[in-house]
Order: structure tokens, then C-alpha cells, then sequence
């Protein structure tokens, strides 16, 4: 492999890495504030993607001016859906029943996505769709540092959200010790569904960005579910930086192991990684002892 | 059947008895309406339509063995299925084995490999235990569309016919109908030798309450494992059945999410503790996946129709059909002294709710320790 070509391959690697990082952070957002796993979150980014190229489509305006409809939007589904939804499912069988349910809310929307746009692959042209920078030999396309920008903005604002400010503290007072944050005084049922609105916010973000330079089509998120599904797993169930670490080392590996295996079996990947993860930390390398239980 | 209560030592009463006689005669129907459905089926469409069904109520069925023993959800049995048709495929194909014995040789060597898998997928619960259930189907779709050698890529493979040209097609329908009931009814009595053993015993407590079993000394790991073979044998037998009946093998359609959320939404909806609850759901389900797919075939309504109906059963029916109706006619049962089965969690339910009565008071808190508890 030459020198170039290795730059490009890390390069596009830490890229998709920056966009694997912002929809995993989403997925572990819910498990923390309800302990679901939402198989839909792939579904919402593909669906995302949809409304953004719709939105370039019949406007012909860019697609990433459609965020300005879609975030707001996917936060009140996600919240509506925490509190309509998720929120009457029996305690004691939660984890199990909410992964059904959502996988239930994942089929519905790749049906409804066949269902109006067909299932003809669907691609975003843009004036900058073409164009790439040079940088010390590597071509990156514009596209995808865009998205990369994008997740970068994304997760920095979750960050500071998270970090700054008071409803980002009772989030994180929420995910760390309901109970106790109950006993604050912090509505934790009402939190829980911000929560959700939060994760399902990223999903549009991230579905956008998408949008930017693949092809989408409605069974699109079976592609993006498993690889995202193995980052939480790896990264540790619950755990923020644990998901984001797991997402740039696994995106840079798949992109060096596209050069000489090709794009499919470098997907496998992730899957290798998962087992082999499995079997020396079943909690994943930065969760607690709790997340082996769920 | 769930809620078959003992009635103690006084004895049957009336009531028992026309329960129980209902159904008996109820079963009786079902199994000469069954036997006699390729006499009775109008074309060879409809047939196909009955070997379809009959196909799902094995994979519900082999399904169960995990999901309604040990209460672990897997999304991806497909896997198994799927190895089950290429494996069978194969030792036709490259082997030249005898159908039937290639049929039963990919059954077993299915279960050799679910060892290794379920060594690693049973070491995680709930949830991730879904996730690697389902990245198991994502890697074998990759893997049979990748390896075209061996599998024929995205062209797929051609599964010899196991009988010889000059059995028409539907006395081959009218066939592969009676070989997947037999396989449906073998499966059914290995589930119930199970259910009534002390293995089976042990299951049922990891299900209910996975550290209070290992703290009573069930070797949860073992009999884990040794479920999770069983069910993926059983579940390969019913996808190299299938291949050897329908001819041709995709990787798309084999190594499907799809196929593995069907076997899980007819066990829940027919009800995963009852013996017979996944093949009522697999009728239930299977017709009316028949029915969307030949209505709106060409779009991909049929996901919505399926997504929705999964939906519901998880919100409101999550014990499943044969449950609901079994509650239903205790609530007609003179004086209920009866023990009803009750998981862990309705127990927990059941006792708060009490509780809450007793003081009169409904303390949010009480509900998040217990949880915690868990």
C-alpha cells in the first residue's frame, strides 16, 4: 500500500469514524436513560436521509437546510415515542419487549419508505458532489468531510448539552442514579423522554450527513444497523466515550481493510470485533459490570 | 398449555373436566383438520400456502425451545435456518449425499457450530444477547454473498428435488405438508419431554430469575447451551426442509432478519411459556403474511402490516393468544383457588400493587429499587 493511499484509507477512516461516533452516541443515550435498545435508530437515519434528499428534491435547495425541519421534528417523535410508547412496557420485561417494539417501529418505516418513494435507489446531486481537496497526495471528497463536520458539530453540542447545562445534569443525574435524581426532584419520566428526543435528534443529523454521498434506499439501515449495533456492544453499553473510542478505532480498521479485502468482507470487521469482544469482556471495554445483564 | 392450574388434592371438579374435554375435542378437530388439509385444499396454490405455514410453525416451534425456556429473544435464528438449507444444499450438491441423510447432516453440523456461537452470544443477556443474535445473520448474508465458490454468491443455489421427476408438483406440495407436520409433531414432543423435566425445570428459572437459579445451584451456563443446540438443530432441520422443498436458496431471503422477527412475533403472539402457543401463531402470522404478500406484493406494505402487528402483540398481548384465552376461562372457574402461573415480574406486579393498597400510598421509588433489584 503506498504512502498516499494509506493517508487517504486513515483519513476517510477517522471521517466515517466521526459519523459511526454521533449515531452509536444516540443508541447509547437511550439504553442510558431507559435501558432500550433501539433497533429503529438506522430506520430514523434512513428515513432522515429521505427527507433530505425530498426536501433538495422539491426545493431544490440544499439538503442540509432540511436539519432545520427534521432535528425539531425527530426530537418530538423520539419524545412522543419514550412517552407513548416505551414508557407502558411491563419493568420487568423492558429490555427484551423494547428491542421487539422498536424493531416493530424499524419495519414499519422501511415499509412506508417502500411504500411512497419506492424501492429505487435514491441519490442527492449536488453542485460540490464531484469535487475533492488534495491533501499531501490524499483525495478526500468534500461530501464527506462536510458530514464529518457535521457529526463533529453535532457531538460537540451533545457534549456542552450535556455538560453545561442544568438540563444536561439532570440527564446525566437520571442516567447515573434515577432513584437519587428522582429524590432531587428531577422529573426523571419527563428527562427519560428528552432523552430519547435527544438520541433521535442525532439520528437526523446523522441521516442528513448520509444523505451527502450514498445511495439510499428503504433497507438501507439492516447495513447500518449491525456495524452501529457492535460499536455499543464494544464500547460498553451506557457508555458515551466508550461507543465514540470503539466507533474511530473500528471505522479507521474497516476503511484500511476496504484497500485489500474489498467493501464487503472489510464490513465483517465489526462483527470479529464483536465476537472476539464477547469472549474476552462481555460488558464491553468501557461499561460497568451492569451492562453484561442487559 | 400455560394456564392449566392443579386444582390441589380435592380432585377434578365439573368444570375442570368440560375444560379439559373441550380441549381434547378442540386438539382432535385441529389434528384431523390438519391431516386432512391436502384432500381438502382447493389448488396446488392454496397447498403451497399450507406447506409454507407448516414450515413456520417448525421454525416457531424450534424457536421456542430458546425463547420460551430461557425468555432469551433472538432475533436471528435465521442463522440456523439458513445454515440448515446450504448445508443441505451443499452435500447434495458437493457431497453428493442422499437428500434426507444431507438433510439430517446439516441439522447436526448446524448444531456443532452453535456451539462456539452460543459459547460466545449466551455469555451476554437481554439486549446484547439480541445484538449478536442479530450481527450472527448480518455476517453469514455477507459471508454467503461473498464466498460464490462455495454458495453462488447473490445467484444463489439450485436444490435438486429429493423425489424423482415424475412426482407432480402437488402431490410434491401434498408430501413436504406431511414431512413438515411430523417435523412440527417431533419438535412439539421434545418440548414437552423438556418442559416436564428437571432440565426443563432449570431453564424455566433462568428465565424467571437468572442469578437466584445460579445461586440455587442450576448450572445456568450448561443447560443454557445445551438449549440453544437444541434449538438451532431443530431449526436447521426446518430450513433444509424448506430448501428441499422449495428448490432454490437466496442469501437475501435465507440469511434474513425477517425470517428470524417471524419465528419470534408467531411464538409471542401464540405465547412462548404454552406448547402449542407458537404454532397458533405460526397459522395466525403465516396467513397473514400469505394473504399480504399476494394483496400488496409489489409494495412494501407487507412490512408495515408486520411491524404493526408486532407492535400490538408486544404492547398489549405480550403472553401471547393461548394465555389470554386460558385467563379468560379461569375467570369463569367457580371459586379460583387455583395456582396460576405468573412470571417473576407479574408476582412483583402483583405484590406492589397489594402493598400500595395496604398503605395507601403509590411510592415511585419503591417501583425504581426493585427494578435496580433485579
Amino acid at each position: 500500500m503506498s504512502g498516499s493511499l494509506l493517508l487517504q484509507s486513515i483519513i476517510l477512516g477517522l471521517l466515517l469514524g466521526g459519523l459511526y461516533a454521533l449515531l452509536a452516541a444516540g443508541l447509547t443515550l437511550y439504553f442510558g436513560v431507559m435501558r432500550v435498545v433501539m433497533i429503529a435508530h438506522s430506520a430514523f437515519l434512513v428515513l432522515a436521509a429521505y427527507l433530505a434528499w425530498y426536501f433538495q428534491r422539491e426545493t431544490g435547495l440544499d439538503p442540509l437546510l432540511s436539519l432545520l425541519v427534521t432535528v425539531p421534528l425527530f426530537f418530538v417523535v423520539g419524545f412522543t415515542m419514550q412517552r407513548l410508547l416505551l414508557a407502558r412496557l411491563r419493568p420487568a420485561t423492558l429490555t427484551m419487549m423494547s428491542v421487539l417494539l422498536t424493531f416493530a417501529i424499524a419495519l414499519t418505516i422501511e415499509g412506508l419508505l417502500g411504500y411512497f418513494f419506492s424501492g429505487t435507489q435514491r441519490r442527492i446531486q449536488l453542485d460540490y458532489s464531484g469535487s475533492s481537496i488534495e491533501f499531501f497526495g490524499a483525495n478526500i471528497a468534500v461530501v464527506k468531510m462536510i458530514a464529518f463536520a457535521l457529526a463533529a458539530v453535532a457531538l460537540l453540542g451533545l457534549w456542552a448539552l450535556m455538560k453545561l447545562t442544568r438540563f444536561g445534569q439532570a440527564l446525566r443525574a437520571t442516567i447515573q442514579h434515577p432513584e437519587a435524581a428522582r429524590l432531587l426532584g428531577i422529573n426523571t419520566d419527563r428527562i427519560a423522554g428528552f432523552g430519547f428526543g435527544l438520541g433521535l435528534a442525532t439520528a437526523a443529523i446523522g441521516g442528513t450527513a448520509l444523505s451527502l454521498d450514498s445511495t439510499i434506499y428503504p433497507s438501507l439501515h439492516w447495513h447500518w444497523i449491525g456495524p452501529l449495533m457492535a460499536i455499543i456492544v464494544i464500547g460498553g453499553l451506557g457508555s458515551i466515550p466508550g461507543a465514540a473510542i470503539a466507533a474511530m478505532v473500528l471505522g479507521v480498521s474497516q476503511s484500511l481493510l476496504q484497500v485489500p479485502l474489498g467493501t464487503t468482507w472489510a464490513q465483517t470487521v465489526f462483527y470479529i470485533a464483536l465476537f472476539a469482544t464477547l469472549m474476552v469482556r462481555p460488558q464491553g471495554f468501557f461499561g460497568g459490570r451492569l451492562a453484561q445483564r442487559f | 398449555m400455560a394456564a392449566a392450574p392443579s386444582t390441589g388434592g380435592a380432585g377434578r371438579s365439573g368444570f375442570d373436566k368440560a375444560v379439559l374435554g373441550a380441549r381434547a375435542v378442540a386438539l382432535l378437530a385441529a389434528a384431523v383438520l390438519v391431516l386432512a388439509f391436502p384432500q381438502l385444499a382447493p389448488d396446488a396454490f392454496i397447498l403451497s400456502v399450507g406447506v409454507v405455514i407448516a414450515s413456520y410453525a417448525a421454525l416457531a416451534v424450534s424457536w421456542n425451545f430458546v425463547g420460551g425456556f430461557t425468555g432469551y429473544i433472538s432475533l436471528g435464528h435465521a442463522a440456523y435456518s439458513g445454515m440448515g438449507g446450504y448445508g443441505t444444499a451443499l452435500l447434495i450438491l458437493e457431497a453428493g449425499w442422499n437428500p434426507w441423510l444431507s438433510l439430517v447432516g446439516a441439522a447436526l453440523a448446524v448444531a456443532v457450530l452453535a456451539v462456539p456461537i452460543g459459547i460466545a452470544s449466551l455469555r451476554v443477556r437481554g439486549a446484547s444477547f439480541v445484538i449478536v443474535s442479530i450481527a450472527l445473520v448480518l455476517i453469514l448474508l455477507l459471508v454467503s454473498q461473498s464466498w460464490a465458490s462455495l454458495t453462488g454468491g447473490s445467484n444463489g443455489l439450485r436444490v435438486p428435488r429429493p423425489f424423482g421427476q415424475d412426482v407432480l408438483r402437488p402431490e410434491q406440495h401434498e408430501r413436504f405438508f406431511y414431512l413438515h407436520v411430523g417435523l412440527v409433531v417431533i419438535a412439539l414432543a421434545v418440548w414437552w419431554a423438556i418442559d416436564r423435566s428437571r432440565f426443563g425445570t432449570g431453564l424455566k428459572a433462568i428465565r424467571e430469575d437468572e442469578d437466584k437459579a445460579q445461586a440455587l445451584g442450576v448450572p445456568t451456563f450448561n443447560y443454557k447451551l445445551a438449549v440453544f443446540i437444541i434449538s438451532a438443530f431443530f431449526t436447521a432441520l426446518a430450513g433444509g426442509m424448506y430448501a428441499l422443498w422449495f428448490g432454490s436458496l437466496d442469501p437475501i431471503f435465507q440469511f434474513s432478519i425477517l425470517v428470524g422477527s417471524y419465528m419470534v412475533l408467531m411464538s409471542l403472539l401464540g405465547g412462548i411459556r404454552s406448547l402449542l402457543g407458537p404454532v397458533v401463531g405460526a397459522v395466525i402470522v403465516g396467513y397473514a403474511l400469505e394473504f399480504f404478500k399476494a394483496q400488496y406484493g409489489d409494495t412494501q406494505f407487507h412490512l408495515v402490516a408486520l411491524g404493526l402487528l408486532l407492535a400490538l402483540v408486544v404492547l398489549f398481548m405480550p403472553d401471547g393468544v393461548l394465555p389470554a384465552l386460558g385467563s379468560l376461562v379461569n375467570r369463569f372457574r367457580p371459586q379460583a383457588t387455583s395456582i396460576r402461573e405468573m412470571t417473576a415480574g407479574e408476582l412483583l406486579e402483583h405484590n406492589r400493587a397489594l402493598e400500595n393498597d395496604r398503605d395507601g400510598t403509590t411510592d415511585p421509588a419503591d417501583r425504581e429499587i426493585e427494578e435496580v433489584g433485579r
